[in-house]
Formats: C-alpha cells, sequence, structure tokens
C-alpha cells in the first residue's frame, strides 16, 4: 500500500511535469497544423541554459525564467514568421515535420558546441530533500516542477480562455477561414500563438533542469512520448494533453511495480496506437477541443 | 477533421522515422590525422586507432579513458617512443552507440590505415569493437570490457586491461559480509541494474554470492541505459526497505538513482554502486552525500606496483588533477600493448605482426599501474578488484584489509 501510495504521488508529480512539456506542441499544431520536432529541442535548450545561469551565479534556476521566457517567445514569434509562414498551406504539416527536424538538429549541435556533450545536472541546496505526506515521500524538487506546471498550465489556460488574443487563437484553431472572415489576422495570431508555444518551453525546460540530468541529444528520448501525449489527448487542446499526460505519468508509475522499468515506459506506445486505431482524435479532442 | 487526422497519421510516422534516424545523425568528432597509407618508413609514427563513446550516454568514463589514452602517447612520446617511433592517436566519437563504433574501427583499420588499435569503453561497445578487430587480425587490448559476455564469444584476439573481470568486482565484499556473524549480517537486498553486462554483472556476481550466504533478494531491477527518470524504481527500493542497496552501474545512472532514493529518505545499512563512485564528480554530483557509498575500483593512486607512482605523478602534472580507474584504465591497455610492440618488435597491420603480438601477450606477464597482468585464453586477467568507500568525505580502500586504508563504515551513516 505503502508503495502504491507512493508511486501514485510519483505518477501525478510526473504527470504535471508531463503536462507542461506538451502544452506546446498541441499549441503549435492547434493553431498551425504544424508539427513541431523542434519542441524537445528548445525544452533542453532552456534546460542548459537554467544550468547555466546557476552554475556562473550561484542564484536558483527558477530565476533563469525572467529571461528565458521573454526570449523564447520572440524566438517563436520570429521562427512562425521567418521560417513556418513561407511553407506552403497544402503541405505545411508534412513539410513542418522536416523544417522543424533541421530546426531541432542545429539546436542539439549548437548545444554540443557551446555547452559540451558532457552530462550536466543542477545540483540544488534541496536537491535530496522531500515532504513526507502520510509516509509517502515528495521530493521537493519535483514538488517545485509541478507547482511551476499547474501555475504555467492555469495562466494558460486563462489567457486561451479570457482574452481577446485567447479569443482569437481559438477562433483560429476551431475555424481558420471563419476566423479570418470576422476580422482576425490569424497570420499575427499564429505568430504570437507560436511564441506562446516556445514560452512553455522556456518552463518546462527549467523545470526539467530540476531533477534530470542533461545532455544534448536527450531530446529525442522526449519528443516520441510528448507527441503520444497530444495525440492521445486531442490535437490543439491544453486541458486534454493535461489529462493524457497525468493519465499515462500516473499509469506509468504505478505499471513499474509490476512490470518493471522498461516494459512501464512502452506504455505510451500501447496507448497510442489504441487511440489511433479506435480513437484518432484523442480521447478528450472531441469534446475538450470544442472549448477553444 | 478526417483530413487533419490523415496528415497526421502521416506526419506521426514521418516524425517516428525521423526521431529514430536523428539519433545518430552528430558528425564524429575526429582527432588525429586520417592519411591513409599502411605502409610506413620505420620512422613514421605508430598510428593508433580508438572509438570513445565521447557524447551520449557514457560520455564521462568516455572522456576519462581519451584522458588516460592521450596521457599515455604523450609520456611515451617524450621518453623516446615505441620501437624509437612516435606514436599518433586518432580518436573517433561513437556517441554510445553500438553500431557506430563498429563502423569507425572498420574506418580506422581500412580507410586511415592504423597500426594497432585500442580498445573503447562499455561491454556494450567492446563486443562489436573486437569483432572487427578479429575480423581484420588484429590485436585488441580493451580498457573498460568486463561482462563475462566478452570473454564467450571467441575473441581469440582480446584481452582486458584491467585486474579483474565484472563477476569478480565485488569479491572482498562479499568474503567481508560472509565473514560477518550471522546477527550483524544483511538479511536483505535490493539490486538495481542498467540492462548492460558489465554494469549487470558486477552486480549480479555480488547478488549470486550473497544469495548462496542466505540474503534475500527482495527487489531486482533492470533499467534501460537510456533512462532518465529513477524514481519509481528508487520507491521500489525505499518501499522494500532493504538492508543493502547494490547499483550495476556507469556514472550518470548511479548519480541519478542514489539522487532519487535521497529524495525517498531512505537510509540503508550498506550501498555499493559500480563505476561511479569512484570518479572525481561523483561527490559533487551528489551533494556530497557520500559518506559510506562503497564501489569497487581496479586502481588506486596510492598503490606501489613500480610504474604507478610515475603514471600518477606525469598524469597529474598534465591533467592537474589524479587520475581515477578509467584513466589508469586507458593507461594501462597502452602499457600492455607497449610490452607487447617491444616483446615483439614489429608495430604495423600485417596478419603476421598482430598475431604475434597477440601470442606474446599470451605467454607473459605485463607489469602495469595496476599490477603484473596475465590472462587467460579468453582474454580474462587473473587478479581481483579493491574495495573503496567513502570515509569522512574522502575514497579510501577498505577492502580486503592488507591493503586497507580505512577502516570499513558499517552501518552506511545517514545520507
Amino acid at each position: 500500500m505503502a508503495l502504491f501510495l507512493q508511486s501514485l504521488i510519483l505518477g501525478i508529480l510526473l504527470g504535471g511535469l508531463y503536462a507542461l512539456l506538451a502544452a506546446g506542441l498541441t499549441l503549435y499544431f492547434g493553431v498551425m497544423r504544424v508539427v513541431m520536432i523542434a519542441h524537445s529541442a528548445f525544452l533542453i535548450l532552456a534546460a542548459y541554459l537554467a544550468w547555466w545561469f546557476t552554475s556562473t551565479t550561484g542564484i536558483d534556476p527558477l530565476v533563469s525564467l525572467l529571461g528565458t521566457v521573454p526570449l523564447f517567445f520572440v524566438v517563436g514569434v520570429l521562427m512562425q514568421r521567418v521560417l513556418l509562414s513561407r511553407l506552403r498551406p497544402a503541405t505545411l504539416t508534412m513539410m513542418s515535420v522536416l523544417l522543424t527536424f533541421a530546426v531541432a538538429l542545429t539546436i542539439e549541435g549548437t548545444i554540443g558546441f557551446v555547452f559540451t556533450g558532457t552530462q550536466r545536472r543542477i545540483q540544488l541546496p534541496y536537491s535530496g530533500s522531500s515532504i513526507e505526506f502520510f509516509g509517502a515521500q515528495i521530493a521537493v524538487v519535483k514538488l517545485i516542477a509541478f507547482v511551476l506546471a499547474a501555475i504555467s498550465l492555469t495562466v494558460l489556460y486563462l489567457v486561451l480562455k479570457k482574452t481577446r488574443f485567447g479569443q482569437a487563437l481559438r477562433a483560429t484553431i476551431q475555424n481558420k477561414e471563419a476566423a479570418e472572415l470576422v476580422g482576425i489576422d490569424t497570420r499575427k495570431v499564429a505568430g504570437y500563438g507560436f511564441g506562446v508555444g516556445l514560452a512553455t518551453a522556456a518552463i518546462g525546460g527549467t523545470a526539467l533542469a530540476l531533477d534530470a540530468t542533461i545532455y544534448p541529444s536527450l531530446h529525442w528520448h522526449w519528443i516520441g512520448p510528448l507527441m503520444a501525449i497530444i495525440v492521445v489527448g486531442g490535437l490543439g487542446s491544453i486541458p486534454g494533453a493535461a489529462a493524457a499526460a497525468m493519465i499515462l505519468g500516473v499509469s506509468q508509475s504505478l505499471l513499474q511495480i509490476p512490470m518493471g522499468t522498461t516494459w512501464a515506459q512502452t506504455i505510451f506506445y500501447v496507448v497510442l496506437f489504441a487511440t489511433l486505431v479506435f480513437r484518432p482524435h484523442g480521447f478528450f479532442g472531441g469534446r475538450l477541443a470544442q472549448r477553444f | 477533421m478526417t483530413t487533419s487526422i490523415r496528415r497526421w497519421a502521416v506526419a506521426t510516422t514521418a516524425v517516428v522515422g525521423l526521431t529514430v534516424t536523428g539519433c545518430g545523425i552528430d558528425d564524429p568528432s575526429e582527432g588525429g590525422d586520417d592519411a591513409g597509407s599502411s605502409g610506413e618508413a620505420s620512422d613514421d609514427p605508430i598510428k593508433i586507432g580508438i572509438s570513445l563513446p565521447l557524447t551520449g550516454d557514457f560520455s564521462e568514463p568516455g572522456k576519462g579513458v581519451q584522458r588516460g589514452y592521450e596521457a599515455w602517447a604523450a609520456y611515451v612520446n617524450e621518453n623516446g617512443g615505441l620501437l624509437d617511433r612516435q606514436v599518433e592517436l586518432t580518436i573517433l566519437d561513437d556517441q554510445s552507440n553500438a553500431d557506430r563504433v563498429a563502423s569507425d574501427y572498420e574506418k580506422l583499420i581500412n580507410q586511415d590505415g592504423v597500426d594497432l588499435v585500442f580498445g573503447p569503453f562499455s561491454t556494450r561497445l567492446v563486443v562489436p569493437a573486437a569483432q572487427v578487430a578479429l575480423d581484420y587480425g588484429f590485436l585488441f587490448v580493451e580498457p573498460a570490457g568486463a561482462a563475462e559476455d566478452v570473454f564467450t564469444q571467441g575473441f581469440t584476439n582480446l584481452f582486458y586491461a584491467a585486474p579483474a573481470v565484472a563477476q569478480d568486482h565485488y569479491n572482498y565484499l562479499a568474503d567481508h559480509i560472509e565473514a560477518m556473524p550471522e546477527g550483524e549480517r544483511p538479511e536483505t537486498a535490493a539490486y538495481a541494474a542498467m540492462d548492460d553486462p558489465f554494469a549487470q554483472g558486477t552486480a549480479y556476481g555480488l547478488k549470486d554470492r550473497l544469495e548462496e550466504m542466505g540474503v534475500e533478494t527482495v527487489v531486482d531491477e533492470v533499467y534501460p541505459p537510456n533512462t532518465t527518470d529513477f524514481s519509481s524504481i528508487a520507491a521500489k527500493i525505499a518501499s522494500s526497505d532493504a538492508d543493502i542497496v547494490v547499483g550495476g552501474t556507469q556514472y550518470q545512472d548511479a548519480v541519478n538513482l542514489i539522487i532519487s532514493l535521497q529524495q525517498l529518505n531512505y537510509q540503508p545499512r550498506m550501498a555499493a554502486f559500480s563505476t561511479a563512485p569512484t570518479n572525481p564528480e561523483f561527490a559533487s554530483a551528489i551533494g556530497d552525500k557520500t559518506e559510506g557509498i562503497m564501489a569497487p575500483t581496479g586502481f588506486t593512486p596510492e598503490a606501489t606496483y613500480e610504474t604507478t607512482a610515475e603514471f600518477v605523478e606525469y598524469f597529474t602534472e598534465e591533467n592537474g588533477a589524479e587520475p581515477n580507474e578509467d584513466e589508469a584504465n586507458a593507461w594501462t591497455t597502452g602499457q600492455v600493448v607497449a610490452a607487447a610492440v617491444e616483446g615483439v618488435g614489429c608495430a604495423d597491420p600485417s596478419a603476421e605482426c598482430q598475431q604475434q603480438l597477440i601470442d606474446w601477450l599470451r605467454e607473459n606477464e605485463v607489469q602495469t599501474v595496476v599490477g603484473p597482468l596475465t590472462w587467460d585464453a579468453e582474454g580474462r586477467p587473473q587478479g581481483a578488484h579493491l574495495i573503496q568507500q567513502y570515509v569522512d568525505g574522502e575514497i579510501r580502500i577498505v577492502l580486503p584489509e592488507e591493503a586497507a586504508e580505512a577502516e570499513l563504515i558499517f552501518p552506511k551513516p545517514e545520507w
């Protein structure tokens, strides 16, 4: 029972992190039908910037968000305007895979060149600390990452739900042509949407860096599970991605008890295949995507 | 929506394909020159080809081996070379990839025309590399392929340049536990090992011995080499409250596992991890909570073997820090090959010369920085590893007693 509770807590914390990491990915596709392979590479770049910030200044990596969030937002807007907006709409989805794949490789190479291939880990005074909760231990760094994810996703949800930009973004997601007919500049919305997506990568990468060893090619490890999450959750749906992330995170954690580490990791792909076969619009896509 | 879904199906397929492909796309970081002639005059340098995991899962120890090889080459060149010829290393980066390491050695032998090859780091990379060397009849001395798998595949050209194979690394610790009074002896043990022949070999060598003496196995977890989240494995171990935790680990996985165990406030009475604790970065990587952690090692700078002091002094002067085990094993590899070259009097890629080098090592003992080495017919060294432990913040030899620098701490203080 103690192991079940401990694994459940770990799964929830992991699910929260997954949700944050996947949020931007689902936004890109929702707004622009862009498959953003480079999202996880930007996550690792943000993690490296957080590590670099802390190792050079000694200040907590969360402070680096003050710089990386606006920086990534601007990079996202520029990336959409300079690169992605030039792709032909008819082949946008496929070509975006190739284009962002190249961007991912470029980022990986740049990280390797600047920071070398040595594995890095942020060592904080509270890295090994935990809080007891009904006999289970909650690692402080994992809790911080989870709280960061919860705050970020809530803010993102409120921005999409309550602001004019959010309304325009949701309109673009639901029906781009109709949105243009009512006067929404979908090109501008797409740029800002991409910027917001990349800003979440800055937050996600920093959260990841709190409790992970990072190296330049780590993004290949992440892109598969993140893609699975947004497909299972329903493309373009932030709540769907959050729900799928939580389900997959908890499932993975709990399944490790009977199945072991190797087999538990296959849960993502089993669920992905099942989703594509039986519910191709995602488990939550049908209903939740309409909320935007 | 249907069109969108179709696009997604195609795109997802492309993503999976590209992601898989992308895992091996970096350019190799090549060192040295790549001139291709195999024939040389006697004053040409002796070209030695090596592939190492300078990036990827094994990059930390891989770079340690690189430092060891480079220091050995510099030392040899400063002292007149081999057969009065300078040595020249060509080092490729295999990115910890078993396919890549095989093609690297193909390139080194076929295109770069090296005279000799040295082995890479990690059993997973040594096996494919050794196969290529065997195909071309090359002598293959390696610093890090210690798992039993290495010695059961018919590599008649292979020699492991360290004191003992993985399965025997914890022998002195097993002997110590066996000698403890029944009431004090640990009763339960948890094992977590990377799915890697070397790492698993070290953990399971101890597991076999402990089970023989009645220590119950309560967790036996194997994880893939690319595992980044150890929290669930740590939860299993912590929940079992095992007396001993044994990690069959390389470097980064050990660091991640230990931090995860610390986060769960699990306090074992004994903790042993292979490879990582002897790395100089280890203490800072786990927040200096090292007291009582043990590790087997084949090398200590304090050893009194005839070449050790000179090696430690030279290496420390070159690198600003004392050598660790990976660096020492690399240097040892150089010493073993050099002994064969000097013994036979040749260093070229011809089948005759390479076979003479192999035969010479089969019949002779070599004095190295990790002690005198001899090998059985499969290339297993005939020695034993020391057991080190963090005592008062310093890693010290604690077993066997005749070599001990400090008394073994048991039970382990809280971390």
